[in-house]
Parts: C-alpha cells; sequence; structure tokens
C-alpha cells in the first residue's frame, strides 16, 4: 500500500510540474534517441564495409582446385560446374552462386600487345547488388567484353573498338580471337580496373579450352559473419569433393583486421556516445531535484517523513528514466526504420561527398542502411534508468538530512 | 547599467554554490567529451594514413614524367639524386626512399616465381615501408651488400627455397635482351596477406641497375611526419625537383584508398555532430531545469524594474560566465589525458580478434589522438555554445515572467 | 606461351649432333672430358639452320602434340611457325634481336610480345627460360670429371659441378654420355642439390648429316605426370637461310 501510494503521489508530481518533467523527459528522451541513431548507423556502416569487401570479388566463400591459388596455372580447373553450380543454387543457405574463369593473355588494338587478365564472369549473376558488374547497363556475349577503365586508357582503347586476345588454353593450346569493347567500366576492384577485360563466361570457356570448368566458384550467403559455416556447407556437396573451399575471413585477413579496427573504433566512439548521453540525463536530473529543495522543505514541514520523501524522489526519477527511455526508444527506432527503408545516401551527408572514388561510377556503394539489434535497445534503456536511478541519488540522501526551515529558505 | 546586470549575474552565480557547480561540471564534462572525440577522430584520421602511406606509396612521391599516365616500372627519374635531395630538404620529412623497378623471374631448378622486384635504399626503406619489417627468417638487407635479395614468405615457398639459398634472377634489359644474375636469399618477411607475401622481393638498387641496364632509380618515396602536409609538400617539392621529374600525393597514387578514409572521415564528422547534440542536450536542459526553479527569483527581479533587456543579459550573463568556467575545466581536465594520449595512443591490439597474429604489420593498430592550438578554440565552442544557445529559452522565459503570476504560485 | 623456346630446342639438338659428330673412340677408355666439353661447345654453334620438329606435353591432365618447323640464324633470329594440329596451324613467331612478334592467322593480326612476357615459357611446355637466353657453356661454365663407367647401356658418367661465380640454375649436372659420344641421360640438379629435371635421349638417327639421337624427353622431378617431348623430323645445318625469312612480312605469309 505504502509502495502504491508512494508511486501515485511520485507519479501525480511528474504531472504537477509539467515544464520541469517536459524539459527532463525530453532531455533523456532524445538522448536515448540520438545514442539509437549513433547505434543504428555503426551497424549499417559496419554491414556495408563487409558488404563492400565481399559483393564484388571476394564473395562469402570461394572454390578452387586444389593448388590453383598457389600458381593460377590454366589447367588446375574445377570440372562439372554446370551441376556444381545448380546444385549450391539449390541450397536454401546460399543466396547465389556463380563461377568465373581467369585467364592471363595479350590483348591488341594494333600491334602492340599488352599483358591482361581476362575473366569469364556469369552476366546475371555479377549483376546482382554489390556484385562486380552492379551498375552496368551493357551486356556481355556475342564476342562482346568490358573493359576496365584505367587498362583502355592505357591501351588507347574505347567502346566499339576491335581487339585481339591471345592466350592460353587449359589445354596448352593457343587461344586467340577478335572481340569487340561493348562498354568500358569502373568497378570497385582495382586489379579488374587496371587489368581487366570481362566476357562473358561461357564464351570465356570455349575460348580457352574449358569445357564446363572454371577456376573459381564465387558463392554468397545470408550473413556474412557466418561464411565460415557457409564454407563447410560448400565443402561438404559431393560435386565440390576434392576442391578446395575457403571463406573470406581466410581469403582476405587484412580484410578483417580493417573491418575490425574500424569496429573497434567506433564501439569506443558509442562509450564516449553513451557518458555524454549519461552526463546529460544525470545533469540535468541533479539540477531538476535541487532547484526543488524549497518546495520539498516544505514537504519535510508538513510532517513527511524524510525516507518517504526519499524514496518519492527516486521513484520519481525512475519513472522519469524509464518514460523518457521509453519515448527516446520509439523516437530513435522510427527515425532508424525510415531510413532502413530508404538508406542514408552518403553523398548527401557527407555535404556532396568524395567524387574521385573508384567505387564512384555505381550509387548502390554510397548507400548505408541503418539498423537497429535488440541488444542496443535494451542497452539503452537501461543505461538511461540506471543513470536516473544514480543521478536521483545524492539529492534525495541530500534533502532527506535537510532541516524544513534551512530548506524553506532555499 | 550594463554593469549591474553582470554583477548581478556573479553574484547570483556565486550564491547558490551548488547550482553552479553542478552547471560547470556538466559543461566541463561536455566539454571533455567533446574534445576527446575530436582527438579521436583526427587521431583516426592520421592512423589510416599513415598505414596508407607506410604501405609503399608515401606521403608524396617524385615519379618520371609519363608515371601519372601508364604506370610503367621501367621508367627512370630524370635525376633521382638532386629529386631525393629536395625530398631530403623538405620540412617535416621522416623517411625519403629512392627505389627502382623491374618485372624479373626468380627461379630455383624448375620452380619458378613471376615477381616485380623492387631495388631500394637499405637504410632507409623498412622506415617507409611497413611490410618489411617482419622479418621471420634471416635478417633484412644490409646497406652496401650485393647480391643479396628478401623475399615474402610465399615467394620462398613458391621457390622451394631458404635463407642461404642462390636464386636465379631473369629480367627484360634495356634493349630488349635477357640478363640473368645470382641472388643469394638472405631473408624472409611475413605479413600475415598472402597476397602481399607473394609479391615481395627487395635487392639493392644497384641490382636492379644492373639487370635492366636502367639508370638510378624510377621513384622517390616521402613519409612525412604531418600527413596533413602532403598537398603542402607536393606543391614545394614539384618545385624543385629535377626537370621532366612530377611530384604525386598519396591520394593521387592510391585513389581508393583515399576514398576510404574520406568516408571513413565523413561518417566519423557526422557522429561528432550527434555527440556535441548530445552534450548541448545535456547542458540545454541542466540549464534549463535551473532557470525553471527560479521563477519567483525573477518574479521578483520584475517587481522591482528590471527591465526585459537586462533580465536577458542577466540570464545570458550567467551563461557566459559558467560557460566560461565550466569550458576552462573541461580542457584543463581533458589535456594531460590527450597529451597521454598522443604520446602513448590507445592500442588495440589486444581487442582485435587474436587468432590472427599480423595485425600489427598490416594495420598497426596503435591510435595516436591529436594535440594541437585546435582544442583551445574548440573548447571554448562547445562551453560557450552550448550554454549560450542554452539559454536563449530560459532567457526569453525569464524576460516574459509575469511577477505577480510568479509570485503568487507556490512553488 | 611464345616460342622464345625454340631457340632452346635448336641448340639442344645441336649439342646432341656436336656430341654425335665425335669419332667413336675405345669404348674402354675414359674420354678427354676437356676436350669433349670444348667441342661440345664448339659445335655447339651452328650458324644457321632449318628444322622440323614435333613437341608433346603430357600432363596430369592432357597430352597434346604439336609439330613445327623452325629457321634460326645467328644467335638471335628465329622464325618459328605450327604446321600441326589443323586449328593452330599457321600461327607463326617470329624473334629477331630484342623484338618478339606473334602472327595468328585465325584472326590474320601479328601482335607483338611486351619485354615483360618474353620471359613466360612457350606453350605449357618444361623448358625453362635461360635455356632460351643464355650462352651456356659446358666448358666455361663448368668444371667436369668422369665419374664412372657404365655398362648398359656402355658409356660414361660425367659430373659437371657449377664453377663458383657463374649465372645459372644449375649446380649440377650428371650426363650420360654412349661411347658413340651420343649423349643418352643428363641430370640437371638445382642451386640446392636437388635433382630438378631429366631428360633422356634416344632413337638415334642420320640428320642433316649428322648422327644424333632425334628423340628427346624432359621429365620434371616434382610434377607428377608431366613430360615434355621433342622429335626431330628433319634439320639442315649450316644451311643458307634467305634474309627475308626473318621479317613480319614473311611471317604474315608463312605457311
Amino acid at each position: 500500500m505504502a509502495a502504491a501510494s508512494t508511486l501515485r503521489i511520485a507519479w501525480r508530481n511528474l504531472w504537477r510540474n509539467r515544464r520541469r518533467t517536459a524539459l527532463a523527459l525530453a532531455a533523456i528522451g532524445l538522448s536515448q534517441a540520438l545514442v539509437l541513431c549513433y547505434d543504428g548507423m555503426l551497424r549499417g556502416y559496419g554491414d556495408w564495409l563487409v558488404a563492400t569487401i565481399t559483393g564484388p570479388m571476394l564473395g562469402h566463400a570461394q572454390a578452387h582446385a586444389k593448388g590453383w591459388r598457389k600458381d593460377h596455372a590454366m589447367d588446375r580447373t574445377l570440372r562439372g560446374i554446370s551441376r556444381t553450380v545448380a546444385a549450391l543454387r539449390g541450397n536454401p543457405e546460399v543466396i547465389s552462386a556463380s563461377a568465373r574463369v581467369y585467364a592471363p593473355a595479350l590483348a591488341a588494338l594494333g600491334e602492340e600487345g599488352f599483358a591482361v587478365l581476362v575473366m569469364g564472369l556469369d552476366p546475371a549473376a555479377e549483376s546482382r547488388p554489390m556484385g562486380l558488374l552492379a551498375g552496368s547497363r551493357q551486356g556481355l556475349g556475342g564476342r562482346r567484353v568490358l573493359m576496365g577503365r584505367a587498362l583502355a586508357d592505357l591501351m588507347g582503347a574505347k567502346a566499339g573498338d576491335v581487339v585481339a586476345l591471345v592466350g592460353q588454353g587449359a589445354d596448352g593450346s593457343l587461344a586467340n580471337d577478335l572481340v569487340t569493347v561493348a562498354a568500358l567500366v569502373e568497378t570497385p576492384v582495382d586489379q579488374v580496373n587496371r587489368l581487366g577485360v570481362l566476357m562473358d563466361l561461357g564464351e570465356a570457356q570455349e575460348l580457352f579450352a574449358m569445357p564446363d570448368e572454371a577456376h573459381e566458384i564465387v558463392v554468397h550467403g545470408r550473413d556474412p559473419e557466418r561464411a565460415g559455416q557457409l564454407a563447410a556447407r560448400v565443402a561438404a556437396l559431393p560435386e565440390l569433393a576434392g576442391a578446395e573451399v575457403l571463406d573470406w575471413k581466410v581469403l582476405a585477413p587484412e580484410m578483417v583486421s580493417l573491418v575490425e579496427l574500424v569496429r573497434i573504433a567506433w564501439v569506443l566512439v558509442l562509450a564516449l556516445v553513451f557518458v555524454a548521453a549519461a552526463a546529460g540525463v544525470a545533469n540535468t536530473m541533479l539540477m531538476a531535484t535541487f532547484e526543488r529543495t524549497h518546495e520539498l522543505g516544505m514537504l519535510l514541514a508538513l510532517g513527511t517523513r524524510p525516507a518517504r520523501l526519499v524514496s518519492m524522489i527516486v521513484v520519481e526519477s525512475l519513472a522519469l528514466g524509464a518514460l523518457g527511455a521509453l519515448l527516446g526508444t520509439a523516437l530513435g527506432g522510427a527515425v532508424v526504420l525510415v531510413f532502413q527503408r530508404t538508406g542514408l545516401d552518403y553523398a548527401q551527408l557527407t555535404g556532396g561527398g568524395p567524387s574521385q572514388l573508384s567505387f564512384a561510377g555505381l550509387n548502390w556503394s554510397l548507400r548505408i542502411y541503418p539498423r537497429l539489434a535488440f541488444a542496443d535497445v535494451a542497452r539503452g534503456v537501461v543505461a538511461v534508468v540506471a543513470t536516473s536511478l544514480l543521478a536521483s541519488l545524492w539529492p534525495a540522501a541530500r534533502v532527506a538530512r535537510l532541516q524544513p526551515a534551512q530548506a524553506l529558505r532555499e | 547599467m550594463a554593469a549591474l546586470s553582470s554583477r548581478y549575474a556573479l553574484r547570483s552565480v556565486g550564491r547558490n554554490a551548488r547550482r553552479t557547480l553542478l552547471s560547470v561540471a556538466g559543461i566541463g564534462v561536455g566539454c571533455f567529451l567533446a574534445l576527446f572525440m575530436e582527438s579521436l577522430n583526427r587521431g583516426r584520421d592520421e592512423l589510416f594514413a599513415r598505414v596508407g602511406a607506410e604501405s609503399g606509396s608515401g606521403h608524396v612521391r617524385v615519379v618520371p614524367r609519363g608515371w601519372r599516365e601508364r604506370r610503367d616500372p621501367r621508367l627512370r627519374l630524370a635525376d633521382w639524386r638532386a629529386d631525393r635531395a629536395a625530398a631530403s630538404a623538405l620540412p617535416g620529412a621522416k623517411a625519403v626512399a629512392p627505389r627502382a623497378r623491374a618485372q624479373v623471374l626468380l627461379a630455383m631448378g624448375t620452380h619458378v616465381v613471376p615477381v616485380e622486384l623492387v631495388g631500394v635504399d637499405a637504410a632507409v626503406e623498412p622506415r617507409a615501408f611497413r611490410f618489411v619489417r617482419n622479418v621471420v627468417k634471416g635478417r633484412y638487407l644490409v646497406p652496401g651488400e650485393q647480391g643479396a635479395v628478401v623475399v615474402g614468405k610465399v615467394v620462398a615457398e613458391r621457390l622451394e627455397s631458404d635463407v642461404g639459398d642462390d636464386i636465379l634472377v631473369s629480367a627484360v634489359g634495356k634493349g630488349g635482351d635477357i640478363q640473368s644474375g645470382m641472388l643469394r636469399l638472405v631473408g624472409v618477411v611475413s605479413t600475415g596477406s598472402e597476397e602481399i607475401d607473394a609479391s615481395i622481393a627487395q635487392v639493392a638498387m644497384e641490382e636492379v641497375e644492373r639487370l635492366t641496364g636502367l639508370p638510378g632509380a624510377g621513384e622517390v618515396t616521402v613519409v612525412l611526419e604531418d600527413w596533413r602536409t602532403a598537398d603542402a609538400a607536393r606543391d614545394l617539392l614539384a618545385r624543385r625537383v629535377a626537370a621532366g621529374d612530377a611530384v604525386m600525393t598519396w591520394g593521387e597514387i592510391n585513389p581508393e584508398f583515399r576514398g576510404h578514409l574520406q568516408q571513413d572521415a565523413a561518417i566519423s564528422r557526422f557522429v561528432s555532430g550527434i555527440i556535441l547534440l548530445i552534450v548541448f542536450l545535456g547542458v540545454a536542459s541542466a540549464q534549463l531545469a535551473a532557470v525553471l526553479e527560479r521563477r519567483r527569483e525573477f518574479a521578483v527581479l520584475a517587481a522591482l524594474g528590471m527591465s526585459t533587456g537586462r533580465m536577458v543579459r542577466l540570464v545570458l550573463g550567467e551563461a557566459l560566465a559558467l560557460g566560461l568556467a565550466g569550458g576552462a575545466l573541461g580542457l584543463a581536465a581533458c589535456l594531460p589525458v590527450l597529451w597521454r594520449f598522443s604520446r602513448a595512443g590507445l592500442d588495440f591490439r589486444r581487442w582485435m580478434g587474436s587468432s590472427y597474429s599480423f595485425q600489427g604489420v598490416i594495420v598497426e593498430p596503435i591510435l595516436y589522438g591529436d594535440l594541437g592550438a585546435w582544442v583551445i578554440p574548440y573548447a571554448a565552442a562547445v562551453a560557450l555554445g552550448a550554454t549560450v544557445v542554452a539559454s536563449l529559452y530560459p532567457a526569453w522565459f525569464a524576460a516574459r515572467t509575469d511577477p505577480a503570476v510568479a509570485l503568487r504560485v507556490a512553488q | 606461351m611464345y616460342p622464345t623456346g625454340a631457340v632452346a630446342w635448336v641448340r639442344w639438338a645441336a649439342v646432341a649432333g656436336a656430341l654425335a659428330a665425335w669419332s667413336p673412340a675405345s669404348a674402354a677408355a675414359p674420354p678427354d672430358v676437356e676436350a669433349l666439353l670444348s667441342h661440345l661447345d664448339d659445335l655447339y654453334r651452328s650458324k644457321s639452320s632449318i628444322a622440323r620438329i614435333e613437341i608433346q606435353v603430357v600432363s596430369p591432365r592432357t597430352t597434346r602434340g604439336m609439330r613445327l618447323k623452325a629457321w634460326t640464324r645467328g644467335e638471335d633470329q628465329v622464325l618459328v611457325v605450327i604446321e600441326d594440329p589443323p586449328r593452330e596451324a599457321g600461327t607463326a613467331t617470329l624473334r629477331v634481336g630484342e623484338n618478339l612478334w606473334n602472327y595468328l592467322p585465325r584472326i590474320a593480326r601479328t601482335i607483338r610480345v611486351p619485354p615483360s612476357m618474353m620471359l613466360n615459357s612457350w606453350m605449357g611446355t618444361d623448358f625453362t627460360n635461360d635455356d632460351l637466353v643464355k650462352e651456356s657453356s659446358l666448358r666455361k661454365d663448368f668444371q667436369a670429371r668422369v665419374d664412372r663407367r657404365s655398362e648398359a647401356p656402355p658409356g660414361w658418367w660425367l659430373v659437371l659441378e657449377v664453377k663458383p661465380g657463374i649465372v645459372g640454375r644449375w649446380a649440377r649436372i650428371e650426363m650420360l654420355v654412349s661411347d658413340e659420344r651420343l649423349p643418352v641421360e643428363e641430370r640437371h640438379f638445382d642451386r640446392k642439390g636437388r635433382l630438378a629435371r631429366t631428360m633422356r635421349f634416344d632413337e638415334v638417327k642420320v640428320l642433316g648429316g649428322r648422327r644424333l639421337p632425334a628423340h628427346l624427353v624432359l621429365v620434371p622431378t616434382d610434377v607428377e605426370g608431366q613430360r615434355t617431348e621433342m622429335r626431330y623430323l628433319e634439320v639442315q645445318f649450316d644451311v643458307k637461310v634467305p634474309d627475308d625469312t626473318f621479317s613480319l612480312s614473311r611471317l604474315e605469309q608463312s605457311r
């Protein structure tokens, strides 16, 4: 009964002084909302970073014939890949799977030969969002190829030019053909831009004497963090027996360290954000409570027991904290949800943004989708409530020891 | 009359010690956090710039004519010694590394590895190129030694060779003929990245000269103390290098990396904004809370005849005083922390996944905070900005107080 | 990828031929090694040659055969034209000094090979780069001695150790020379003393006025199931090769 009435009194107190309450709620709510926005950005950026790394070239997992990664020999191929890719696509864990051919070759516009890397790609699969060919409108096939822009500049080639390709087939034979440059591309992968001639997979297989064969199968799953499990599952397929299947973290450990470094820096900042928010909340609560000394003195003078007063203040603070946290969560959550749908256009965010990026040709790369996990929300609410509580203890304790006359004078 | 409000302001600040202390503490904490955040941001920018520069591209580089268009490793500088001298004379130059590159084949028996051989100045190179600092077998090159080569771990594996072995090197010489030589493997380096370990092969610059017949260096790479001076350094150096040679910054050499940095920096500015907003919010709400409780006080002042304007000046004056004090407090508390941060840095290594042992080489994850003259105006801006802006509503509110109403209502 | 290795094969053939040109001495007496090597080096040089050669590359995966015709003059002029398989017939490679071109009949294009790619091996065979480039001199680069007598096949095992300071990938070569002064087997040891590859010579016949092994097999040691075989169908040594053979225009009409 005492608890219930304390609660009722606390609640009435809150609403009796609407301005003060509104102020405190605003401070707490907005702080919480901002923290959640930051959390959302952090997760969204992390997702984007990993997607940028694994999207175009690396994928979540790759399969190769044993030993290919060491010497890139033309004849170390995976066989029967149409069956393998079909089997992979049938797996519910696999979002996309496609094969690639890598063939070093000479390309010549006129008489001068240039060292290039011919890549046989599956256009449909590689055009997926964040894929190597995403945003590229020109099609492959019909002896048309895409050429990396830096390579084209070096060769003096442009769209429409006919280029001779000479290389070595997987069986050692001489592979040569004339192809037309359909368009120049800028992909997120520097090596492709400097050396790459992109060809339809089937045509590459034919040119380099690799019937139903490929050098690499790249697989995307649902969650890049669980790539290891994906790789294990893929490796278990009978079609890939004897192949080497690795996930992106093993293939590019330097990328992993970069992602972790970025993540740690952000978590550090999160700590700062938290402290700032907590400090703000605490400051507000302290200030508000101290300013009520006169009012509290009055209550003491009227005979309220100090213990009751303390509990009232504490409950008020808790209620304030909880309510503020809720409001803040609603606000912050709403903001994140809105931007999750549309994505945050990075270029706009940074006021025009960097325009010299080799990423710049493809606008998908600049979109961040904020995302919240339950842990973020829970953490925020707990922190806010705890801070409000703690912030009320000092003034409450002080008030309890007050002499009413002293208090009334303030 | 102005003196009156400011005197009142100061007295009122002094009178309610607790409120004042609370305000100043709040502002101080906010200021501290904002300063720390900004130092972190600048430090992170520096970390990435450093990593990029020490991964080979340097902060600025002297390149031969034509290199900008075609990055042909066979191009050579017009006068590399003059270029090196000019670079060494640059203010803030930390390391000046000349290099000559050649596309070669290394062979041991029937094992053949194509690689880009880099001729270096062994005395300077490890300072300019982080990837050769981690020698796992043997040793790095000794200045003046001839016929020695240091390779990445994967190169040694593919050659099935070890320290002490004689490796055959073949390169295409100046006239198109093929030159060969023997190199003794003296050291193996490891960076933890297979791709990088497969691309490292370093010898003395004279070796490359002998093999290719192309004289001198093809580049002079400069690592600066302060990455932000790169553009200025480039302009300065461009005027002093040999005729025909050009100077490029790391951003021009490696635009993708600079892009990464810019993106990250931009997002950090955004985040700083969030923190500042939170700080402002905290300070503002506290100030507002303080003012709201003083309605009676303002009512009395109004009843005594204080004009609206003066009351506003009163509140703002108090805010100014508090802001100055809080800012000073925040700054004073933060300076030693920033000092430590900028000297010792934050070492991330123990927080990063321990399954990879190489992080220290690829990305040295030690973040050095930045400490400079910027802290004072920054602290002032944050503290004063927060308090003054935060006091605008309370000032207006105080001015609007109807004495009769305020006095009548019991707090 | 590009037939710079052709020069090597023709040289190996010349080496073999040089050895064969010796008149056989008494079977039981060990040969004068110095004189033998010196003679080899001298006869190694032919001012020019025209040859038709058959090559087979066997890998774990596949077996591929080619027939080609090669003209050489001096040390740095080589023209190689593929005659068989029909799919690649007419493909030609011309090396003149520092320049290397390929002619591809299927697309009727001539392409110049950039210097950096001249170091690559040709058509996936097992011949190494310094096979094609260097003036390897057995007498000058190696210290040779007779190691032991072999009874089956009858001949002498020679051991050649590379002299200090010599640039090359072999530390040691063990060579079995028959009593007819023809090579039977060569073992090449790398700079760590490991057996890297073995060459076997057989099918001795008279070609171009010299008696020499027409068939060579090169087997790398540590690659499972891999070997390259070369067989001489015809050879003419020191024959007059017309000047215009080594020209681009000839390249494009070559047949």
